[in-house]
């Protein structure tokens, strides 16, 4: 049994070390210590250097832009970012390079992956997720957005809601539904939309903590070109699906190092209220060292298997409860430190935060109180915890399915058609 | 990198749960822990005879095959699939002790009896007031010349009332708050009172000890905390036996889920039910990676092991519990039952996750040893 990174990885994190010493300016502890207006700039510029220096997609083959390594490179360097609080790339990144970029290179054409993927690269274009509608949530397949070809264009009408980052991103990938007469999961299209066209309109929504970080998006007539498919047409389950094992892609092996350096600042939190005397405070943040530990151990063994072949599946939804699950937590046991400072909390703003705080923010009142309402998010995006909860049971378990209700033509499904 | 059991091992693993189930099935532990001695005698040779299962951690010198700790962790997350009742782990936790507090004398003397199966040797330690058995102990010992006697009370002591050796944790008398030391006493030494407890846990004998003026040898000198560090090692191993334990009733949950109907469907196409049963998964999954952290830490010698040992502990008891707890839910009535095995392994779970330390317990070491 053996923990150590194979020597090219520890090779690697040498040079991304390198990179980040001479790259990040001098006493960076993170985004959070910057002013809010200052962040966005910083953001824009550090990653015009990320991309000059290829450490935007170092698991893309060097043909499309990437620098051709492993994704045990990718992972160290998510290591190495998180520890020098180094932003890995914009909001949009995540959706434009982790998921469809990694889609593009597993299932694209020749000529999807030779024009998408340097210009999402280069940040010439930003993407965000189309999947969700207000009647399709936990039950994706249940998508009513249609695609219908007029001549070589696709038609496109709906809506789509809760796309996070939308508001900053100029392309769409969206599922369609392309043929309502076939079952619910046969008759959906994955089609890439351009958003700078007066068929698309973005809404903002602001969510429970204040801020807007997610929109709706609505299509009235929007259209792209009929060749603008990935997968085939009506296959687009199949690529949904694949696209969503990019989402998982190696969190896993990265969460411990996202939690660590907050449950640090809880610590010095407790610390500095004098509670870590008190030994039901004690006994509590133990445990939230705990869960740290095992997300690491947990971690270890899906990087030991990705080097040894394996890829991420659905144990994947394990890790997401794991972690969804302790974010809540432990927010809830700074709420239960700040005690009066919760209620009335001061000091700096987290300026909108998806997990957690920018590192390099003020350990203040106010930014745990914005974290513990954002934890709540956690358990509902991405697959709902219950959703996971049923992928746990049937897909690792081999339970039953529940029977179903909506097989035959969707277009017969009780409420197909709002 | 490579954080997984090696193929050998697993392999090593499958022929053992073949022999376990074949050899000593649920049915068999039930019939032998009503007799006198509470386990299979005839099973324990075959696992020390042919599978050479009590020496495979010790040195080659003193009989053993001299393997490092991952074997015997694999060992006790079959054993605890299978709540063996066998003296291994006992035996294993006993050679510990021997192999790193025990002058070369005993060594030589006592690890050969244990790997060849010869001997059974236990610890005792534990205190009604002393979970651990390594503070705050009641159990004095006395020096006069080279003769050493020891007076107290034990609890817990595995097979205690059958074992041919104890070692038992006791402080002097004339310096009560200082580090305690094992002492080995002989299971037919004068003063020495055993009587086999009736347990919670049905599976695994064990015997309160009552030594009045009991004749003892001191296994060694301890260093400063090397009983505390022996708890630590016991705890990394303890949680893989639980983490065998999670298993079984997972599968036995499961599997009961998939076959029993109600409402004309499996009760595991339920959600109540099946989300029970992913929460038991996911205990597991967190348990066993923390246990296999642990033992590979405890393999390697690592001072790490003070934090990850406590910590493995909590979370294997945790899931262990958890996972027991709603295997007889699942199971509904017929899971409340004597005759079905499920007791059985609920048993185990609370009484393995009270040794040495309960959750709370556990975590608030950790506590002190994360500097909180």
């Amino acid at each position: 049994m053996d923990i150590t990174y194979p020597p090219e990885a520890e090779a690697f994190r040498e040079r991304v070390r390198a990179f980040l010493g001479e790259n990040l300016p001098a006493g960076w502890t993170g985004l959070g210590a910057l002013a809010e207006e200052e962040r966005e700039q910083f953001r824009e510029s550090w990653r015009r250097t990320l991309a000059e220096h290829q450490m935007l997609a170092v698991s893309w083959p060097k043909e499309y832009g990437g620098a051709g390594l492993s994704l045990v490179e990718q992972v160290v360097l998510a290591e190495e970012f998180a520890r020098a609080g180094a932003p890995q790339g914009s909001e949009n990144d995540g959706f434009g390079i982790g998921m469809l970029g990694n889609t593009l290179i597993h299932l694209g054409t020749e000529e999807q992956k030779k024009h998408y993927l340097p210009r999402i690269l280069s940040g010439e274009q930003r993407w965000c997720q189309g999947y969700s509608e207000p009647d399709a949530g936990s039950d994706l397949a249940g998508i009513r957005t249609s695609a219908v070809l007029d001549g070589d264009e696709w038609v496109i009408n709906g809506q789509k809601t809760w796309t996070s980052s939308g508001h900053l991103a100029d392309h769409i990938f969206v599922l369609a539904r392309t043929d309502p007469s076939a079952a619910k999961h046969k008759g959906i299209t994955f089609l890439l939309v351009p958003m700078d066209q007066p068929g698309v309109e973005v809404r903002p929504i602001v969510n429970m903590a204040g801020y807007a970080l997610f929109n709706e998006v609505f299509f009235t007539d929007a259209r792209t070109a009929s060749h603008e498919v990935v997968g085939g047409v009506n296959d687009g389950w199949r690529t949904a699906m694949a696209l969503l094992g990019f989402e998982r892609g190696v969190g896993a092996t990265t969460d411990a190092i996202r939690f660590r350096g907050d449950l640090d600042r809880l610590v010095a939190l407790a610390r500095e209220r004098g509670l870590t005397e008190d030994p039901r405070i004690r006994e509590r943040l133990a445990w939230c060292h705990s869960r740290v530990e095992v997300m690491r151990y947990r971690g270890l063994i899906s990087l030991s298997r990705l080097l040894n072949g394996g890829r991420p599946g659905p144990e994947a939804s394990i890790s997401k409860v794991i972690w969804s699950e302790f974010a809540q937590a432990y927010t809830e046991l700074a709420i239960e430190i700040l005690g009066p400072e919760a209620l009335a909390p001061t000091g700096q703003a987290t300026g909108g935060l998806l997990q957690m705080p920018e590192a390099g923010t003020e350990n203040s009142p106010l930014s745990w109180v914005e974290t513990f309402m954002s934890a709540r998010a956690g358990t509902i995006y991405a697959g709902s915890s219950q959703i996971q909860r049923n992928i746990i049971g049937e897909q690792l378990l081999g339970l039953p399915k529940e029977p179903r209700l909506d097989a035959g033509p969707f277009r017969d499904l009780a409420g197909s058609r709002g | 990198m490579d954080f997984a059991f090696s193929k050998d091992q697993e392999e090593f693993r499958s022929s053992l749960r073949r022999f376990l189930t074949e050899k000593a099935p649920l049915s068999s532990v039930r019939a032998a822990s009503e007799t006198d001695l509470g386990y299979d005698p005839l099973v324990w040779k075959q696992m020390s005879e042919q599978l050479g299962l009590p020496g495979l951690h010790i040195a080659e010198e003193h009989g053993g095959s001299g393997t490092g700790l991952l074997e015997p962790a694999v060992v006790l997350e079959e054993t605890g699939r299978a709540l063996s009742s066998s003296p291994y782990l006992a035996g294993l936790f006993a050679s510990l002790a021997i192999q790193r507090l025990g002058s070369p004398e005993l060594q030589a003397d006592l690890l050969p009896r244990i790997a060849s199966g010869e001997a059974v040797v236990t610890l005792a330690t534990i205190e009604v007031a002393s979970p651990t058995g390594t503070r705050g102990l009641a159990t004095t010992a006395v020096s006069r010349g080279d003769q050493v006697t020891l007076t107290g009370r034990k609890t817990l002591v595995e097979h205690g009332h059958s074992a041919d050796v104890l070692l038992v944790s006791a402080v002097g008398a004339d310096a009560p708050t200082g580090d305690a030391r094992l002492y080995v006493v002989q299971g037919d030494a004068a003063g020495l009172t055993r009587t086999r407890q009736h347990a919670l846990d049905l599976t695994r004998p064990v015997a309160e000890v009552v030594l009045d003026g009991t004749p003892a040898v001191a296994l060694g000198d301890p260093a400063p905390g090397a009983l505390d560090e022996l708890v630590d090692l016991f705890c990394a191993l303890l949680a893989s036996e639980m983490v065998g334990g999670t298993e079984a009733c997972l599968t036995m949950a499961v599997a009961y889920a998939k076959d029993r109907m109600q409402f004309n469907r499996p009760i595991g196409s339920f959600q109540a039910i099946k989300h029970k049963c992913a929460e038991m998964l996911i205990a597991l999954d967190g348990a066993r990676a923390a246990a296999q952290y642990a033992v590979m830490v405890a393999d390697g010698g690592s001072a790490e092991l003070s934090t990850v040992g406590p910590l493995a502990k909590a979370e294997a008891s945790e899931a262990f519990t958890f996972a027991a707890n709603w295997t007889i839910q699942v199971l509904g009535g017929i899971g409340f039952t004597w005759e079905q095995d499920a007791h059985l392994y609920f048993r185990r779970a609370w009484a393995d996750s009270g040794l040495l330390g309960g959750p709370a317990a556990q975590r608030a070491r950790l506590a002190d040893r994360i500097g909180l």
